[in-house]
């Protein structure tokens, strides 16, 4: 492993993330104004339509749309550098205002959801291990396996069919009740139904990934010296195996940060959840073009920087990258 | 003295998918405390399933059909994992073959340690756990202890590494430690230490040993009582000495026969003819006699029971029985003089090669480090030293894989890394030097039906097969390597290791080249399989003239195989010379400790005195 000197690797990586964050913007602001559709409609709603053509203009020219794309996108990029994005068509404020109000929302929802599923799934991998080839374990493995097939947005249908139709047991839809007092207890009820989808849609594929990579380990030659030294299988497990399972399981799950955060978007949809998910579904749809280039790019640094910490996790956890080897053999595989 | 354990009719069996394997058949051993047991058989002969039942740690395909085991008089045969986990805290250790996959990648040596004296004494404090963790590496011959248990394991070489698991195997103050092959792995001077270290916990601790090996090395080394397995059945029981010096049963003289010392000075090794047997379905009566020149009828039809010789030395064949005709005793062929048909042309000339592998910004392995040789055409050149010095970057910088950073390879004159010359002679160069690697089981593609395999490198290099189709050739090739060619549609799995070997050699024929590199090609196969291999490479170079470069860390072939030698340690040539002036006369500090790990305890070199005995 050639580790560089420490400046100059990390400066590289910086130049690389924002070298990717410009591209990105660069995409998404040419790709979003490919597609159909019209902006005026998110800022005037349907007044937009029964416009005559020189209020148009005359609106087009205001919102800055009249300008070749290249152009736009120079003005754009010229503003954002200075840390203003515009305004949202739609809402007439600042995006970065408009997000900052949802953000929170979605991080409870995703961020609630995330560390349900990464300590789930651990108890259920070890636990089903623990157990192979039980009946508890192969019942479990059955139906996790068909939970995770099923899509996020029909389970949430499923759910909200069942517990707020049919049973009346929780809302379905919203942070609040509206017009209600906004406590704690209200919130929690809303966030009991997305949040289950969440987790259904997740859990099993890491569960599973963990059951197995524990059990791979077990067969290791290492678990059966360890057995011969006398040790209990709850040392050996949790000790032995699962040091050896976490470090791909932490860089697994900071890579799959993003992909759970992608879930929450479409059931957010769903639930009519107040978070960047319907935020972004939104502005995609009604061409709020600041807000989509802004929830474009958030999304982009969150992918970059969870690969960058999977990638950290890789390095420093394991024994066998970390720097300054003794370096004895230098043909391992001669023997 | 009270037995410390003792086997009584241990038979065990594995489902595989082709069947039910009786891996071990009837076994019946004991051992004493304070006593070494060595268990000796091939692969495949059920000695590792025998082991992994004495300690329970079988894998969840095989069980145990039926036998006692006691361990101290308590029969263990029942035992479930509780109680063998109090066994195995109150003092059974095992040790096993590869120090680096038996120990935990990501933990520290100090802690996995810790673990085990933890394990026996539960309510040690911190203190006195680091004092006894340190005191344990120092028994077992690790230096500065305070620094090394910090290490991961992959800082550590395998003596190391095998040091450590004793330590672990130690930290119990066992009564019966069993180990499974813990020298296989290891270089020659280290093996050597670590038998030592295993004599010396057994008079230090008192402790009951059993060693499982296929080395016969290993067998004079540390043996008091020795146990021939062939099988799945011991086949032979008696003391070290009367195994070595008078054995009865003709597979363990086969065994003794293979080994190069006794071959000294003569054209070829002598080999066990066939192959053991598959225990899916075990053959009715005595499962080597097919192997056995002077098998009786009896032998195809009824199990030979033991017929004890002494009252410690006991064989299972029925040329012990008193109505057996007597055996004629073998004379050794006569010693031929090996003559020097060694020509003086120059095939392979290396000058002054040095290669580094850049590890960081500021270090640097020095893998090959101004190396010079030459091979003269016709010639066996063995190239020996152990892992990590430097062999393999060597040979593979002569196969035109690794680039020297210094230095010049000349095959017939030509100057393998010289890019103008190379692509001139491209063709030439590539078909005159071919490599066969160790491990055949890796090196042959196993979706690759043999006669694809062989046939291979003329499609590669766009060469008419010269006996007509690829598959003819292929054909002619196996033949020649002594391989039926009815395994031509076969595939590598479905041949046995010296089989594959023998393919990897017939794919390195088929381009008639004038130089084989060898590495290591004898160090995955077993004892009677590798005489044969040695015997085919001689049979190439003295009838067919090819030249060798032969790389391994087994100093009794190389002296019986090779003209001459050059030692190498990290990265250099210290020593180049013929075989007969290096071990006779060896100059290098290095060389000398090589040989002496090598050259076997006193009565053994008795024996190999009056090898006509038998």
């Amino acid at each position: 492993m050639v580790m560089k000197s420490g400046g100059f690797y990390y400066g590289k990586k910086l130049l690389l993330f924002l070298f990717s964050i410009f591209l990105l913007s660069a995409v998404i602001f040419f790709i979003s104004r490919l597609a159909p559709g019209d902006p005026l409609v998110s800022y005037y709603g349907d007044h937009a339509e029964r416009m005559s053509p020189e209020e148009r203009q005359w609106a087009e020219e205001k919102l800055g749309l009249t300008d070749s794309l290249p152009v736009q996108y120079v003005h754009w990029l010229e503003r954002a550098l200075q840390g203003d994005f515009g305004i949202s068509y739609k809402y007439k404020r600042d995006v970065t205002e408009v997000i900052g109000e949802r953000m929170g929302n979605t991080l409870i929802l995703g961020g609630i959801g995330f560390c349900l599923i990464f300590g789930l799934a651990l108890a259920l991998g070890i636990f089903c291990a623990w157990r192979e080839e039980s009946l508890a374990d192969r019942v479990i493995c059955k139906i996790g396996t068909v939970t995770s097939c099923i899509p996020e947005f029909w389970m949430s249908l499923l759910l909200i069919l069942i517990f707020a139709m049919n049973l009346k047991w929780l809302p379905s839809s919203g942070a609040y009740t509206l017009g209600g007092t906004r406590d704690l207890e209200d919130r929690i009820r809303h966030l009991i139904l997305p949040l289950t989808a969440v987790i259904m849609g997740h859990l099993w594929y890491y569960a599973y990934m963990i059951r197995n990579k524990i059990l791979e380990e077990a067969r290791a030659d290492y678990v059966l010296f360890a057995r011969s030294k006398g040790l209990k299988k709850s040392s050996i497990v949790l000790k032995h195996c699962l040091r050896n399972v976490l470090p791909t399981y932490l860089s697994l799950m900071a890579i799959s940060l993003p992909h759970i955060l992608g879930g929450t978007y479409i059931i957010e949809m769903v639930f009519s959840y107040p978070g960047i998910g319907t935020l972004a579904y939104e502005s995609a749809r009604y061409k709020d073009y600041n807000l989509l280039m802004v929830l474009s790019i958030l999304s982009g640094i969150t992918v970059i920087l969870c690969s960058i910490v999977a990638e950290i996790i890789n390095e420093r956890m394991n024994p066998c990258i970390r720097g300054n080897h003794i370096v004895e053999d230098t043909e391992v595989a001669e023997r | 003295m009270r037995e410390l354990l003792e086997v009584k009719n241990l038979s065990v069996s594995i489902d595989t998918p082709k069947g039910e394997v009786e891996a071990v058949r009837n076994v019946s051993f004991s051992l004493k405390a304070g006593e070494t047991l060595v268990i000796v058989g091939e692969s495949g002969c059920g000695k590792s399933i025998m082991c992994k039942t004495i300690a329970k740690l079988l894998p969840p395909s095989a069980r145990m059909k039926s036998g006692s085991i006691s361990i101290k008089g308590e029969d263990i045969a029942q035992y479930g994992e509780k109680e063998m986990r109090r066994l195995r805290c109150e003092g059974f250790s095992m040790v096993f073959q590869d120090p680096m996959t038996s120990l935990n990648p990501t933990m520290t040596i100090g802690s996995q340690i810790g673990e085990a004296v933890r394990v026996h004494e539960p309510g040690i404090s911190s203190q006195e756990l680091k004092k006894k963790v340190i005191g344990l590496m120092e028994l077992v011959g690790i230096e500065n202890p305070k620094e090394r248990k910090k290490m991961y394991p992959n800082q550590l070489s395998g003596g190391m590494g095998q040091r450590s698991v004793i330590a672990m195997a130690l930290a119990k103050d066992p009564e019966l430690l069993i180990a499974d092959e813990p020298t296989t792995a290891l270089d020659a001077t280290v093996q050597a230490q670590i038998l030592e270290l295993f004599r010396e916990i057994q008079k230090k601790q008192k402790a009951g040993i059993i060693l499982v090996t296929h080395d016969m090395g290993v067998v004079a080394r540390a043996a008091d009582r020795v146990g021939v397995m062939y099988a799945g059945k011991i086949v032979e029981v008696g003391t070290a000495e009367e195994i070595l010096y008078d054995p009865r049963h003709p597979y363990t003289q086969g065994l003794l026969r293979s080994l190069p010392w006794f071959s000294r000075g003569r054209k070829t090794l002598y080999t066990i003819p066939g192959m053991p047997p598959t225990l899916i379905h075990p053959p009715k009566g005595d499962a080597f006699a097919c192997r056995n020149a002077y098998a009786l009828q009896i032998d195809y039809e009824q199990e030979p029971p033991m017929f004890p010789v002494t009252e410690t030395h006991a064989a299972a064949t029925w040329l012990l029985d008193k109505r057996a005709p007597k055996l004629p005793t073998v004379s050794p062929e006569k010693e031929i003089e090996r003559e020097e048909e060694v020509g003086e042309e120059i095939l392979l000339d290396v000058q002054h090669v040095t290669h580094l592998f850049p590890m960081t910004k500021k270090t640097v392995v020095r893998a090959v480090e101004d190396v010079s040789f030459q091979i003269r055409r016709g010639e066996i050149f063995g190239l020996v030293g152990e892992s990590g010095c430097g062999k393999s970057t060597l040979a593979r910088c002569i196969m035109n894989i690794y680039k020297p950073q210094k230095g010049k390879i000349m095959l017939n004159g030509l100057d393998v890394w010289d890019s103008k010359v190379f692509s001139a002679n491209r063709k030439l160069l590539q078909r005159k030097r071919q490599l066969i690697f160790q491990d055949s089981d890796s090196s042959l593609n196993p979706r690759m039906k043999v006669w694809e395999i062989i046939a291979e490198p003329l499609k590669i290099q766009h060469i008419m097969p010269p006996r007509g189709s690829l598959r003819e050739e292929a054909a002619f090739q196996m033949h020649y390597v002594g391989l039926d060619p009815a395994y031509l549609d076969q595939y590598p799995t479905e041949l046995s290791g010296g089989q594959r070997q023998r393919v990897a050699i017939a794919r390195a024929l088929v381009m008639e080249p004038e130089l084989l590199v060898a590495d290591e090609p004898l160090a995955s196969l077993d004892v009677s399989i590798q005489a044969q291999i040695v015997n085919l490479f001689r049979h190439l170079q003295q009838e067919h003239g090819f030249s060798f470069l032969f790389i391994a860390h087994d100093l009794a072939m190389v002296e019986f195989l090779c003209d001459r030698v050059g030692v190498m340690y990290q990265g250099r040539l210290v020593e180049t010379g013929s075989v007969r002036d290096l071990f006779s006369n060896p100059q290098h500090p290095y060389t000398k400790s090589l040989l002496k790990s090598i050259s076997l305890p006193d009565f053994r070199q008795q024996t190999a005195g009056r090898t006509g005995s038998w």
